[in-house]
């Protein structure tokens, strides 16, 4: 077994996996430190639930390798790896109680009845199920279910902890609980985390970290205020958050032609009635409520602008000034300003 | 009002299907019934006439007298307990082949996996009686395994004329249907409930044990009635394989009935099957009834 540094929670290194003769996962690369919570993001298909399926060991690696807690697991199957996955459609088993699902993976280590009771309740307890453990998954919410299998996860004492799309299958609000339930959770118990999502809400709101995915590659990995406020690649702008993509080059706030992208976040743009130094004219075309602020579709003689502001809101048709606040500039897809 | 025309109606539509097994099951049981009570009156005058040994009811409710001369006949014990013993190992042997080979098809999903499921459900079309003939041929006194052992000097047994024929008859032909029910059971089974045992840390064996086999029980269950129910009552398969005595029940009904001419002694065998038959039917409903429950069907 080979060892890593101190305080690493996950390894990939030079990950690749070739599935029906196309290249998924392309020379990956991430370390994930001891109790962090790391969500792999990325529309279907970029790879992500391949990835979080050979760090779980149900799919091997073509070449690279698995270091979980300075371990190399590579080599080993899903049941010798120190991961617990908690899955998409949970996976509860249905002839089973919640207790018997938590207290499955112990019976299988082979501890005596009552350590088993004594773990089992406790998981239960710490995902506020313990009333709910004589029954059987078809009789509680999708949440609960949710968190009967977090508890299951965690009562295995994983060095890592996997998330396969945990919320995707909980209605709104309840997803926005669970995600607060889940986040807190892995704070209090600092267990490694990795979670998948395609949900860029869901991996801003609840990552230490965030690896952007596309085509099997990591596009940008860092927190969620640097993926948002400087995005490394203009595909990882465009696909966190809104973008005001622009071809051309900027100059004293005004586009110029070029061959560059400019990427505007509408925070960035102030819209006045009156005229302001480098500020584009144009007519307000929509007005689209966001809750505490509007979301102002604004029509120049070459493009659009989508602005948001929270006061002085303009009407349909009014004639608008836009200023640039801040821009972000790339070069073949590469963030240079 | 509305509500109680519209149960009418239903009740009206659903009587024609109703009737026509009250006419041609629920009747033909009643009066084979009160025939072996005795009841040589009406519609079962003619075979009273014809039959030999035929108990006339003693009492208003009939007489147990041809259930006596049947169960003191050491024919029929012998006859009873092959028949229970035949059923049990075969219905043993097809669940538990039945299990391997779609447990093997879920677990491995590879080329040779389906091909091994298809090869075992080839038995489904080729008709019983030319299943019955190539066994023969295959295990008789000059079938093929004793002419290929004994060009090596071994004298493999006859297994013609047979119990273990009978087993192996019965195998042959109830393995397809069960393989289809338990195989289509476990294909239905989620690939995450497996892998979640996986990352649990189960082996294959817990796997098999504690998720594939719980959750595909009333498939198997109800192969496993079927198949009993099946071989309970075979008669072609004992026929042609079965020793002459003692033999199965269904033979020796037809036997009872036909050359010994003694048709109330034939139908309470037929009886005493059909009470068999119809605890193990008990078992499917029970089965069928309690997954129901368990999805919240009913």
């Amino acid at each position: 077994m080979m060892k890593t540094e101190d305080g690493m929670g996950l390894e990939l290194r030079g990950l690749k996996k070739i599935l029906g003769g196309r290249v998924i996962i392309d020379d990956l690369d991430l370390s994930v430190s001891k109790g962090e919570m790391v969500s792999l993001l990325g529309p279907s298909g970029c790879g992500k639930t391949t990835t979080l399926r050979m760090i779980a060991g149900f799919l091997a690696v073509d070449s690279g390798q698995i270091l979980v807690a300075g371990k190399d697991v590579t080599a080993l199957g899903p049941d010798k790896r120190p991961s617990a996955m908690v899955f998409q459609n949970y996976a509860l088993w249905p002839h089973m109680t919640a207790a018997k699902n938590v207290g499955f993976p112990l019976k299988i280590k082979g501890l005596s009845k009552i350590e088993i009771k004594e773990k089992v309740e406790a998981a239960l307890e710490l995902v506020n199920l313990l009333h709910h453990k004589d029954s059987r998954p078809g009789q509680i919410s999708g949440g609960e279910q949710q968190r009967v299998a977090l508890a299951r996860a965690l009562v295995q004492e994983p060095d890592i902890l996997l998330l396969d799309e945990p919320l995707s299958n909980l209605d709104a609000k309840l997803r926005e609980k669970v995600r607060e339930d889940i986040r807190e959770l892995q704070r209090r118990l600092g267990i490694t985390t990795v979670i998948v999502t395609h949900d860029q809400e869901e991996a801003l709101s609840i990552s230490d970290r965030v690896a952007v995915m596309n085509s099997g590659r990591i596009e940008q990995f860092s927190s969620p205020q640097d993926l948002y406020r400087q995005p490394q690649t203009e595909y990882v702008a465009t696909f966190i958050g809104s973008l005001n993509r622009f071809e051309g080059d900027l100059q004293n706030g005004q586009i110029l032609g070029g061959t560059d992208v400019i990427g505007i976040r509408p925070e960035d743009l102030t819209i006045s009635r009156e005229p302001m130094e480098g500020s584009h004219s144009g007519i307000v075309e929509l007005v689209i409520p966001r809750g505490h602020f509007f979301e102002v579709v604004v029509r120049r003689k070459d493009g659009i602008f989508r602005a948001f502001a929270s006061e002085n809101i303009p009407t349909f048709g009014e004639h608008v000034h836009v200023k640039i606040k801040k821009a972000l500039r790339y070069q073949n897809g590469k963030l240079v300003a | 009002m509305k509500g109680a025309r519209l149960s009418i109606l239903g009740l009206t539509l659903s009587l024609p299907p109703l009737i026509l097994v009250l006419v041609f099951v629920g009747l033909p049981i009643v009066i084979g019934f009160t025939f072996s009570l005795g009841f040589t009156k009406g519609p079962n005058r003619i075979i009273s006439i014809i039959g030999q040994q035929i108990h006339v009811k003693d009492h208003w409710w009939g007489t147990f007298a041809a259930y006596s001369d049947v169960f003191h006949d050491s024919r029929f014990l012998g006859d009873l307990g092959l028949t229970l013993f035949v059923t049990l190992l075969s219905t043993i042997l097809v669940i538990l082949m039945g299990l391997a080979i779609s447990i093997y098809q879920r677990l491995i999903r590879s080329k040779q996996a389906s091909i091994l499921v298809t090869l075992a459900i080839v038995p489904l079309f080729v008709p019983v009686v030319i299943s019955a003939w190539a066994i023969h041929t295959f295990y008789g006194g000059d079938g093929f395994l004793r002419s290929f052992f004994s060009q090596f000097g071994i004298n493999f047994p006859t297994l013609t004329s047979t119990s273990s024929a009978i087993v192996i008859g019965s195998v042959w032909t109830s393995l397809p249907f069960a393989i289809l029910m338990i195989s289509s059971g476990m294909q239905g089974i989620p690939d995450a409930l497996i892998d979640a045992a996986k990352d649990c840390g189960a082996p294959i064996i817990r796997i098999v044990s504690h998720i594939l086999i719980p959750l595909a029980k009333t498939p198997i269950i109800i192969a496993a009635s079927f198949t009993a129910i099946g071989i309970l009552g075979s008669f072609t398969i004992p026929l042609f394989l079965g020793p002459n005595q003692p033999t199965m029940l269904g033979v020796e009904i037809s036997n009872f009935f036909g050359s010994y001419n003694r048709p109330q002694q034939s139908l309470v065998m037929a009886f005493i099957v059909f009470m068999a038959a119809s605890g193990i039917a008990i078992l499917y409903v029970w089965s069928n009834v309690k997954s129901a429950k368990e999805s919240g069907r009913i």
